[in-house]
């Protein structure tokens, strides 16, 4: 009798699975041939016409190309949920520097449109996170490390690459889809976050997800371009990375930074790949080491 | 008298001082050259994982002293330092199997950290947010900040990814 039920129990089982199975099919289906095409940077303009076309038309949220003000508000909600766990260093002439270093490298990238943001929290940790929409935070264990404007500058550049690119947009599609199927899609953002919320999973686990080394590695390439053209000394993310590299990789500061990320090392081997000779032209660079703030505790 | 000349030549080479000295080692095989300057006379060579020492630095590139040669190569052919924590095989286990990530160093020392548990518990503050926004610069200040500091936009092109894939 008991396994007869048992039997039953399973059949129901299986049943559910393969439905739940078909729910996800074309949601999927659609996320990964959107995630591919953004991959090779092709359709970067095809998706932002859409993305107006259908904000104009439709106010519903499609999280397959948010307004900017969608991610901006999702940007908002996990940077909220950062600050949660760890907030903001109390020191107004440290957040006004580094607000200033990171508009002007962002000024150099595609969304210079955006009203970016920047803030130092309160973590001895190593670490450094972006948020869709403009938010970059860096940890105050990591600004320790800096010995100039052109690191920061290298450092912040990182993190702004991320957004350019929409690399946790990308990673949140393609998790919330598994997890929720096309639930989400549709849905309107209202006042309040609880579909934000749902979309971004528990507080602020995001920031500690990995992304691809992929776009480890592209955000480095383009974090160094970026802070060249803002006319700092090319070479600031890679000294930090340098520097950083020092730190012993069971040290508890890192771990979730080398968890996440590729390991510096090779990181900086894939950078000199990419450079070659490439910024032997750049020689007006500066470093700023005179006008780095420096902290008070 | 003399004490502070010393002292002011010291502070003039700081930059070189700084990281003089320092241990590191090669990320990959490289040329030594005589100057800063990737056409500047060869003067060495070394392989990866060669020893040496930093003796300065100038734009990407860091003077360095091997066991037979001395001279410049470019920065990013050199990993600073010597890695600590002995056995770095060990330290790579212990990310993978999550052991590193527990956090229990951080609750023992009370040093604030920033591990995932932590992240996954976060709640919202909006005060904190409200803060964080009310630095926010505009595009014209940051130009402004810029030319306070010498900055000049340069252009350049974004980097392709790695030509010599495989090669290591």
């Amino acid at each position: 009798m008991r396994s007869l039920y048992s039997i039953l129990i399973f059949m129901l089982a299986i049943v559910m699975l393969q439905a739940c199975a078909n729910d996800f099919g074309a949601a999927l289906n659609e996320v990964v041939k959107s995630s591919t095409s953004w991959e090779t940077g092709t359709d970067s303009k095809e998706a932002s016409s859409t993305n107006t076309a259908k904000s104009e038309s439709k106010p519903a949220f499609n999280l397959l190309s948010p307004s900017r003000q969608e991610e901006i508000q999702i940007g908002r909600q996990i940077t909220g949920n950062l600050l949660g766990a760890a907030p903001l260093v109390n020191d107004e002439e440290l957040q006004n520097y580094v607000n200033k270093v990171g508009r002007w490298v962002a000024n150099q990238g595609e969304r210079a449109d955006l009203p970016w943001h920047f803030g130092v929290i309160e973590s001895e940790d190593i670490n450094a996170f972006a948020a869709p929409g403009g938010y970059v935070v860096i940890t105050k264990g990591l600004y320790r490390k800096m010995e100039n404007e052109a690191q920061l500058a290298g450092v912040l550049s990182h993190e702004i690459a991320h957004v350019i690119r929409s690399h946790h947009l990308k990673i949140l599609q393609k998790t919330q889809l598994l997890n929720f199927g096309s639930d989400l899609l549709g849905k309107q953002l209202g006042r309040d976050n609880q579909v934000i919320q749902k979309l971004i999973g528990s507080g602020a686990e995001v920031c500690a997800r990995s992304l691809d080394k992929s776009a480890e590695f592209e955000a480095d390439r383009m974090g160094v371009v970026l802070t060249t053209r803002a006319g700092y000394e090319p070479f600031g993310l890679p000294e930090v990375l340098q520097i950083i590299g020092q730190t012993g990789r069971d040290e508890s500061r890192v771990a979730l930074l080398f968890k996440t990320h590729p390991l510096p090392d090779d990181r900086l081997v894939k950078l000199d790949d990419a450079i070659g000779n490439r910024l032997d032209s750049i020689k007006d660079g500066k470093t700023l080491g005179e006008r780095f703030y420096r902290l008070r505790n | 008298m003399k004490i502070y000349k010393v002292i002011l030549i010291a502070a003039l080479l700081l930059p070189g001082v700084s990281l003089a000295g320092e241990m590191g080692s090669a990320l990959k095989a490289d040329i030594i050259r005589e100057e800063p300057y990737s056409d500047a006379k060869k003067t060495g060579s070394f392989v990866r994982g060669d020893k040496l020492e930093i003796l300065g630095k100038k734009g990407g590139w860091l003077k360095i002293k091997t066991a037979k040669d001395s001279g410049w190569v470019r920065l990013l052919s050199v990993k600073r330092g010597i890695s600590k924590g002995g056995n770095e095989a060990a330290g790579i286990l212990a990310l993978a199997s999550g052991r590193a990530g527990t956090g229990q160093v951080v609750a023992t020392t009370g040093i604030r950290g920033l591990n995932e548990e932590e992240l996954k518990s976060a709640e919202y503050n909006a005060a904190e947010v409200k803060k964080l926004e009310s630095y926010t610069q505009t595009s014209e200040q940051g130009r402004q900040f810029a030319q306070s500091g010498g900055l000049e936009s340069v252009i350049f092109p974004y980097l392709p990814e790695s030509q010599n894939k495989g090669e290591k």
